[in-house]
């Protein structure tokens, strides 16, 4: 019997893509955020106020990985901005290739900001790399403040954390100073975003902090 | 989740390393993760039982090594080794910060004949 060194990442193959998609990217000057939560946290939601709120600034595009159907993207296209469905097949998050195999049916000679969002889950999608600038987390409140301890991962890959739906603070257990100092102990350097995506409070501080971030890329 | 993709993946590194059968039987294989990472090793098995069927692997052992969660503490200084998450120093109770455990799948090596 014989032992083979093998010392690599399972997840390399996908690594590689996701740099090509990278390459990719940066020669078009596209900004690209990741977009992740749990089920029916309110990503589609953030979505479409984040296009209202920027679509002066920039020229948008959206990805939706969506098991199923195509309610997400026909509420985004409903905007006026091109969106291409996924067809993740069932699968729990979306990859590389799954992107890359998307971007054909975008015209990103003109997208300067596009927005990918993630099938809802909390494990998966932090580990799947698929050529972005940064992954964004949402939190919504009636999920609890014990999710960074839970799913610690998605906390630490993360650059931004929205703690969305915070008009139903009144109504559920969410501590939010617990939620903040949990987060924080996973990752030091995330953005925390409290807002409401349906009464729009806090949503400018994001909005601002997402166009500095398009605006620097840019200029880099 | 996605245990079957995983193990997709593992599979054809081990196709690649047998380079047109330059070992016919796979024995062990050693993988390493970060206890953060959310990886079930019952269920990783439980998808390589199956997706191995009729290749070298099949039958092998699939062993772990399982990376500590370590926390820095902001107050004393000291790192822990913890059995999960905390946000406090077992030591002097102080806030602490998440430093290792969060490392991903990795196939380290693996016997062969
Ligand atoms: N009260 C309240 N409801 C919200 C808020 N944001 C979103 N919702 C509602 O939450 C529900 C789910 O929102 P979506 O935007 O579809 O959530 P999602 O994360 O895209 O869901 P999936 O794509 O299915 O994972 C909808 O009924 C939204 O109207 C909020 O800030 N406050
Ligand atoms: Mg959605
Ligand atoms: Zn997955
Ligand atoms: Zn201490």
């Amino acid at each position: 019997m014989t032992t083979v060194q093998v010392v690599k990442d399972i997840l390399d193959a996908n690594e590689r893509i996701a740099r090509e998609n990278r390459r990719l990217f940066d020669e078009k000057n596209i900004y690209v955020f990741n977009l992740m939560s749990s089920p029916g946290a309110g990503k589609t939601t953030l979505v479409e106020r984040t296009i209202e709120a920027l679509r002066d600034r920039f020229r948008m595009a959206v990805i939706e990985g969506d098991i199923q159907d195509t309610c997400d993207a026909d509420r985004v296209a409903r905007h006026g901005i091109p969106v291409v469905q996924i067809n993740t097949g069932g699968a729990c998050h979306i990859d590389g290739n799954m992107v890359r195999d998307a971007l054909p049916a975008l015209d990103l000679d003109n997208v300067d900001l596009l927005i990918c969002e993630n099938v809802g889950n909390l494990v998966c999608p932090a580990e799947f790399r698929i050529g972005e600038n940064v992954k964004i987390m949402l939190l919504s409140t009636p999920e609890g403040s014990d999710k960074p301890a839970k799913y610690p991962l998605m906390f630490q890959e993360s650059a931004a954390l929205i703690l969305n739906k915070i008009d139903l603070l009144p109504y559920v257990d969410f501590d939010m100073a617990k939620a903040r100092k949990d987060a924080l102990t996973l990752n030091p350097k995330l953005e925390i975003f409290p807002v409401s995506c349906k009464t729009g409070e806090g949503f400018d501080a994001w909005a601002r902090w997402i166009e500095r971030q398009v605006e620097e890329f840019r200029k880099s | 989740m996605h245990e079957l993709s995983l193990v997709q993946s593992l599979l054809d590194i081990i196709e690649e390393y047998r380079d047109g059968g330059k070992f016919r039987k796979v024995n062990t294989v050693r993988l390493s993760f970060g206890r953060l990472g959310g990886i079930e090793p019952a269920a990783l098995r439980f998808a390589f039982d199956v997706a191995s069927r009729g290749m070298p692997a099949e039958g092998a052992a699939l062993e772990f090594d399982i990376l500590p969660v370590i926390v820095s503490c902001l107050d004393c200084g000291r790192d822990s080794t913890v059995d999960g998450f905390t946000s406090q120093c077992p030591l002097c109770g102080g806030d602490v910060l998440v430093t290792g455990g969060n490392e991903e799948l990795r196939f380290l090596e693996m016997d062969v004949d």
